[in-house]
């Protein structure tokens, strides 16, 4: 199973904190987002591993825009 | 005077910039990002042109592609605004070196000022009063321990070349001083390419005052007054008022000779702000010196009914201030609330699409709007927060602060969150009201407010 991490408000990428590869747990910030001079965090709703990072650094995010792929860990 | 003044800056400060230019018959170049394309302010210059997309590092910090723009207009001088790359002085130089005349004082003024121990060591020197602490900048771990060792805690540790609030970290006891030293240095080799650091005793329940110049090349100087900008949220102004209730004709004339010893020490020409912390004795210490229009002009403008902007296109064009000190008269009030784009409470940023926009009726005498806002249109998320000004004028203090309670009440944004409601709750404040109150007020209004839920 997958699921896409999207931005959750919209501005410039500040980072993105993981890489491909990682293991991400619930509630772990994966980005920054700059937003009107303010950098908020991306919050990962899911344990997984990252497959794919889709968002660098400036890119312009709007409400939605998907920021990384994680394969979900399986359930035990 | 000038044919053609490029504004290197964006919103409602080229707005305002634009509107002294059109009186003086000036042709007006705006530029802007591709975020910027439909906003509806660049109707009102002459010629417009793009300088990138939205990323601000490549269109309004990106030097190259303004001096393009600068030239492919023609114009004669830039203005750069607040903000940006307003107090960059590569870009002053770059400006210069096209020919072209810089509105603001001169890069080798800019770059000597940008360092604040440079500051702090000019003021020392004309005996104009510092916060306690150290001068040249710290040379090691080991000299940071030594100072505290003599002044004690807590103190302020400060990047030379900081700013925006960044590259400031207070140390409470000992065991922090390691950490913050190596987090302030990184900081400064990060952000802005230079460690040196400093210390600064914390100055308890301070007062943010500070005194609006302009100066010549001739060394006149003239003061307009103070404002008081203790008003404060995440270390941005929020509501400032000229004069300030706490100061004095006595205090005024000291701080009016502090700010011209340290614009004659400095060189400076142009519009300047000297900032002043006061402490809770009544102190005054010099903060920082602003070289640049600053967000809060109309409140002096209002009250002085000069045109800060005029007066810095006469000082760049080479004339002579045309007024005296002893004109400059200090009448009635008056006060400015910035409206931004965000939660009242959490302080989030809420761009979007305004989709209703109503605003007070403006009065040309007591009521102005400062903005670049228009109904249908969008705040963007890559820029300042900040949406409007309104500033209003009267008599006395009370009714100037009736005066905004209404105008901000009349002011309907809907769409986007807004910090109107802040603005009314700190109006609405018995410490506001009785001009009882010191940076530290919307902290204390938020703690009162949850003592009572």
């Amino acid at each position: 199973m997958e699921a896409t991490i999207s931005a959750n408000i919209p501005g410039l990428v500040g980072r993105v904190i993981v890489s491909e590869g990682d293991q991400v747990s619930k509630g772990q910030t994966i980005a920054v987002i700059n937003c009107m001079k303010t950098e908020l965090a991306v919050i990962s709703e899911h344990d997984g591993k990252v497959k794919q990072v889709l968002a660098k650094e400036w890119d312009e995010m709007d409400v939605g825009s998907p920021m990384i792929i994680l394969e979900l860990n399986e359930v035990e | 005077m000038f044919n053609k003044i490029l504004i290197a800056n964006r919103g409602e400060i080229a707005r305002r910039i634009m509107r002294t230019c059109q009186e003086f018959k000036i042709k007006t170049a705006a530029i802007y990002s591709d975020a910027d394309k439909d906003a509806f302010y660049l109707q009102e210059a002459d010629e417009i042109y793009n300088i990138g997309p939205a990323n601000p590092l490549k269109s309004y910090l990106n030097i190259e592609a303004i001096i393009a723009a600068v030239k492919k207009a023609g114009a004669d001088a830039v203005h750069p605004g607040y903000g940006f790359l307003s107090e960059n002085y590569s870009f002053a130089e770059a400006v210069v070196s096209s020919g072209v005349t810089w509105i603001g004082p001169p890069p080798d003024v800019m770059r000597a000022i940008e360092s604040k121990c440079y500051c702090r060591e000019i003021a020392s020197r004309v005996n104009v009063p510092i916060i306690p602490g150290t001068i040249a900048p710290l040379g090691s771990l080991d000299e940071l321990h030594k100072v505290i060792a003599e002044i004690g805690l807590p103190v302020f540790l400060k990047l030379d070349k900081g700013g925006g609030g960044k590259g400031i970290e207070v140390i409470q006891d000992m065991a922090q001083i390691r950490d913050v030293w190596e987090r302030v240095l990184r900081v400064g080799m990060v952000a802005f390419g230079s460690t040196d650091c400093y210390l600064e005793t914390q100055i308890i329940n301070p007062r943010h005052i500070e005194v609006q110049f302009l100066s010549d090349n001739s060394g006149k100087c003239i003061c307009l007054g103070e404002r008081e900008c203790s008003t404060q949220r995440k270390h941005q102004k929020i509501i400032e008022e000229s004069l300030s209730p706490v100061v004095e004709e006595k205090e005024r004339r000291s701080l009016y000779e502090y700010t011209r010893k340290l614009v004659v020490a400095m060189g400076y020409e142009g519009a300047g702000t000297i900032e002043f912390l006061r402490s809770d004795k009544g102190e005054f210490h010099f903060m920082e010196v602003n070289a640049r229009l600053q967000v809060e002009h109309p409140v002096t403008e209002f009250l002085t009914g000069i045109d800060i902007v005029k007066s810095q296109l006469e000082v760049a064009a080479g004339e002579n201030l045309s007024m005296n000190q002893e004109d400059i008269m200090l009448e009635g009030h008056a006060i400015e609330a910035r409206i931004y784009a965000e939660d009242p409470v959490s302080f989030s940023p809420s761009p979007g699409k305004i989709s209703k926009l109503r605003f007070p009726e403006i009065d040309s005498r007591h009521l102005r709007i400062d903005h670049a806002i228009e109904e249908g249109s969008s705040v963007s998320p890559y820029y300042d927060p900040l949406i409007a000004k309104v500033i209003v004028w009267d008599a006395t203090r009370m009714k100037a602060i009736r005066r905004l309670e209404e105008a901000l009440t009349a002011f309907k944004v809907e769409g986007i969150k807004t910090t109107i409601p802040l603005n009314l709750q700190i109006l609405a404040s018995k410490e506001y009201r009785e001009g009882d109150f010191n940076t530290s007020l919307i902290e204390k209004l938020f703690k009162e407010e949850h003592k009572t839920v």
